[in-house]
């Protein structure tokens, strides 16, 4: 990476855009061989439009892509591969049916003449494997394997092209933190062979870890480069929100009301146990606890959408039956689940009809509902969350995966909840959008109403919630309130390590 | 030695292959006749119909599509080899004529599925019909006679190899060539990829429409020749020749491993399901069971083999952290 070294990757320039929303203007990106290169951005500053062109599948408005000293052929996926750019996306696209050895080399399976070779294949991906430190059957399906797995196998499939540009977008999301151990080793080793890696995560800390090389985006442009010694954690998200985040969590002050939710004994065997507490109205409560304590599971069957054997949820002083969450709708809970893409919205429809899709009884007029009303009402709501979108007619998996999340807020919160209940309500969005959601969160319970929090970050329950409750193998362990809680002790009380 | 069986078990044909031993041992040791030659020779020629279409249809269902349309072709086809044979025109005329409706129909179905993305579901059924109809149109009251069929094709039909059947000789043949190109030719094999995961096909630059629709207009050519083979198989044809066919055939694939979900199955899997669905219809007569049972028993088993794909789906057990092994 001296100063002299040609690079093997110049964008300059870069610009696109699609229909009115300007995704790429003035992005630029150098690699050098032998490098690992952090893209860092916030939802929708445009890593992945750009991670794209790269990638053969847009191709740019404007601007200049150099790869070793000639011009980018792009717009194509196949000529992408074949100058020797390979993307791993987050979600590996493998294919499950055949081998892992047909899996590295598909669509240019090697031959011997004219016919397939599958003792060949089955060689060669052995070693690309075994080059990656790593013990996998070449000649197994690809079915079943862990996303760590199937990560290592796209890698394989990059350096039997000979790539010279890998670009890993945010790998490390789904994986453990053995798993990661591993990747890292992975990405080091082919930094060692002259492959200039590209590294996209949102977890700063990786980024510090790993990354020689640092380049922020912001809002499409590229907004700074430089070596990770010259960079610091703060510099870096001033950079990438614009400006500093002083209130990370802007907890207002709310009058703490009624009692809105009573969870008595609540049983369900082999889930939870014994559970026991109140929300009031102004109050955010949140739920702290390891992965698989039982968290998730307690609010879904408080929402209703999975029974309980035993104990009552009392809302508003009226009790409600087990295994209905429509009626739990309009009795004025809301729940704004974990999975977003799976269960929170309909990727293909339209922003408009997601956001309102929750309000269909009240909008519908003699069971007809007007596209107007419908779209006044997501108008309405992408104002107050600062959704950025072209048309509210766009469908929304267009959108960024922060955007998304503030669409299902959208929707709930349009019903006017009396009890809203949120599982993980920031997970894989970036800083910016986050203390938004914190804001509107602090905001909703200063009018009253009452929130649960269920978050794995314990910053973020710290930092918003008036009472915390801990849970640890589907029992009610700990409770704090927002003035004695301290990390150490939630941690102890989660893992069940020994208080002093 | 476990591993071997491990192996064997890995192998989606070999549980239809069992179910064939199983079948024809129970048949055979109640009823000892159908364990002669011309028990062999009843199953054998009964199949090659379905087995042949089976091996085309292989080709369609691995991409995650379907060719219903093959049943109208083939009985189109096999109607027009004998009428042409009949107005004086020669074998090869005759088979020209086979293979150019074949070559239509499939290049129609392709055209509709590759390039303006229709479902193939509909599309099939669409020119399943319109084929009939024309077939209808056409043929009229008409009925092909055996005098009208041309020469090679009777002789085929009426005799044996070392007492195998001719027809079935074709399957097998169509069977191996057609095995040997989808594991061993670089373009088959994007079949199984489009089948398997189509959005990531079309990331590593599979040409997608290209290659379905080649795949249908292979299909609809063995579809188109195959004519012959039901004309040979019944020395008759008209306007109601090889009706409800493409389910017998989607069946044989479905029973023999060819996963309607794409992706997965041999040409191999699909002739032995042919064969065992042909062998316990012929078995359920040789036991003296009603013959309206069998549609009932290729029912159960065509549930049945959905449901062990289903459990062996279910059963892959995930890798650990650290791979395999």
């Amino acid at each position: 990476m001296a100063p002299t070294q040609k690079p093997v990757l110049e964008m300059i320039n870069a610009a696109k855009a699609f229909g009115g929303v300007q995704a790429l203007k003035g992005a630029e990106l150098t690699l050098y061989a032998g490098e690992i290169h952090a893209l860092l951005g916030e939802n929708g500053a445009g890593k992945s439009t750009l991670l794209k062109a790269l990638a053969g599948v847009h191709k740019i408005d404007s601007g200049t892509i150099t790869l070793n000293g000639q011009a980018f052929e792009q717009g194509s996926t196949r000529a992408s591969r074949e100058q020797g750019i390979a993307v791993i996306y987050q979600e590996p696209s493998l294919f499950p049916d055949l081998t892992l050895a047909e899996n590295v080399f598909v669509g240019r399976q090697l031959q011997k003449g004219k016919t397939v070779d599958w003792a060949g294949m089955e060689k060669e991906a052995k070693k690309l494997f075994e080059q990656l430190g790593v013990n996998l059957d070449p000649t197994i399906r690809a079915r079943g394997l862990s996303i760590a797995d199937q990560q290592i196998v796209e890698i394989a499939k990059a350096l039997s092209i000979q790539a010279t540009v890998i670009v890993m977008d945010e790998p490390t999301a789904a994986l453990s933190s053995k798993e990661v151990d591993r990747l890292f080793k992975v990405a080091r080793n082919l930094e060692a062979q002259n492959c200039a890696v590209v590294f996209v995560s949102h977890r700063l800390d990786e980024v510090f870890a790993l990354c020689s090389r640092i380049t922020v985006m912001r809002d499409g442009a590229t907004v700074g480069t430089a070596l990770t010694k010259d960079m610091t954690e703060a510099k870096v998200i001033k950079l990438m929100v614009g400006r500093e985040i002083s209130e990370l969590y802007p907890k207002l002050e709310a009058k703490i009301g009624e009692v809105v939710l009573k969870v008595e004994n609540l049983n369900l065997a082999g889930q939870f146990a014994d559970i026991n507490f109140e929300v009031r109205a102004g109050e955010i409560v949140g739920l702290a606890g390891l992965v698989g304590s039982g968290r998730s599971e307690v609010v879904r069957a408080i929402f209703g959408v999975d029974k309980y054997d035993k104990g009552t949820v009392t809302l508003n002083g009226k009790k409600l039956r087990a295994g209905n969450p429509s009626a739990h709708m309009v009795a004025g809970m809301a729940l704004v689940p974990e999975d977003r893409r799976q269960q929170g919205l309909f990727m293909s429809s339209s922003i408009d009809k997601n956001s309102a899709v929750t309000m269909l009884k009240r909008l519908s007029k003699l069971f007809i509902i007007r596209q107007k009303d419908e779209n006044k009402l997501a108008t309405s709501w992408g104002k107050t969350l600062q959704l950025k979108y072209a048309t509210g007619k766009d469908p929304v998996d267009r959108l960024s995966g922060g955007n998304q999340q503030k669409v299902v807020l959208a929707k709930w919160l349009a019903t006017e909840p009396k009890l809203l209940i949120v599982d993980e309500p920031t997970r894989g969005i970036d800083v910016g959008t986050k203390s938004e959601v914190h804001r509107l969160l602090s905001q909703k319970a200063q009018e009253g109403m009452a929130i649960v929090m269920v978050s794995s970050e314990l910053p973020e329950v710290m930092g918003m919630a008036d009472r915390i409750l801990v849970m640890r193998e589907g029992r009610m362990v700990g409770e704090f309130d927002r003035n004695k809680a301290t990390a150490e002790k939630i941690i102890a009380v989660a893992t069940g390590a020994s208080t002093k | 030695m476990k591993t071997l069986i491990q192996k064997s078990l890995r192998v989606r044909e070999v549980p239809v292959f069992l179910g064939l031993v199983i079948v024809v041992l129970i048949t055979g040791t109640a009823n000892p006749a159908f364990f002669t030659l011309s028990g062999f020779q009843d199953i054998t020629l009964g199949v090659a119909v379905v087995a042949t279409l089976a091996v085309a249809q292989t080709l369609v269902i691995v991409m995650k599509h379907i060719d219903l349309s093959v049943g109208s072709t083939i009985g189109f086809s096999a109607f027009l080899i004998g009428d042409a044979s009949s107005k004086g025109h020669g074998f090869w005329y005759c088979m020209a004529l086979a293979l150019a409706l074949g070559l239509a129909v499939g290049a129609a179905n392709g055209f509709m599925v590759a390039y303006l993305k229709l479902p193939s579901l509909v599309v099939t059924l669409a020119t399943l019909y319109i084929v009939r109809g024309l077939f209808n149109e056409i043929a009229g009251g008409t009925t092909i006679t055996e005098d009208m069929v041309p020469g090679p094709i009777n002789f085929m039909g009426l005799n044996t190899f070392f007492g195998v059947p001719y027809l079935f000789i074709v399957a097998i043949v169509l069977m191996l060539i057609v095995g040997f190109v989808m594991k061993r030719i670089r373009s088959a094999r994007d079949l199984y990829a489009i089948g398997s995961n189509l959005a990531a096909a079309e990331l590593v630059g599979i040409p997608v429409a290209r290659r379905v629709f080649l795949a249908f207009l292979a299909t609809g050519a063995v579809s188109g020749l195959a004519g012959a083979v039901l004309l040979a198989r019944f020395n008759t044809a008209a306007a109601n020749s090889g009706n409800g066919l493409e389910l017998s055939v989607v069946a044989a694939c479905v029973v023999g491993g060819v996963a309607i979900a794409g992706g997965i199955g041999t040409v191999y899997g699909a002739v032995i399901g042919a064969i065992l669905l042909q062998a316990i219809t012929m078995a359920l007569g040789a036991l003296g069971v009603p013959q309206f049972w069998q549609l009932t028993v290729n029912g159960i088993l065509l549930i049945a083999a959905i449901s062990l794909d289903r459990y062996l789906s279910t059963r892959v057990k995930p890798t650990s952290i650290m791979g395999t092994n």
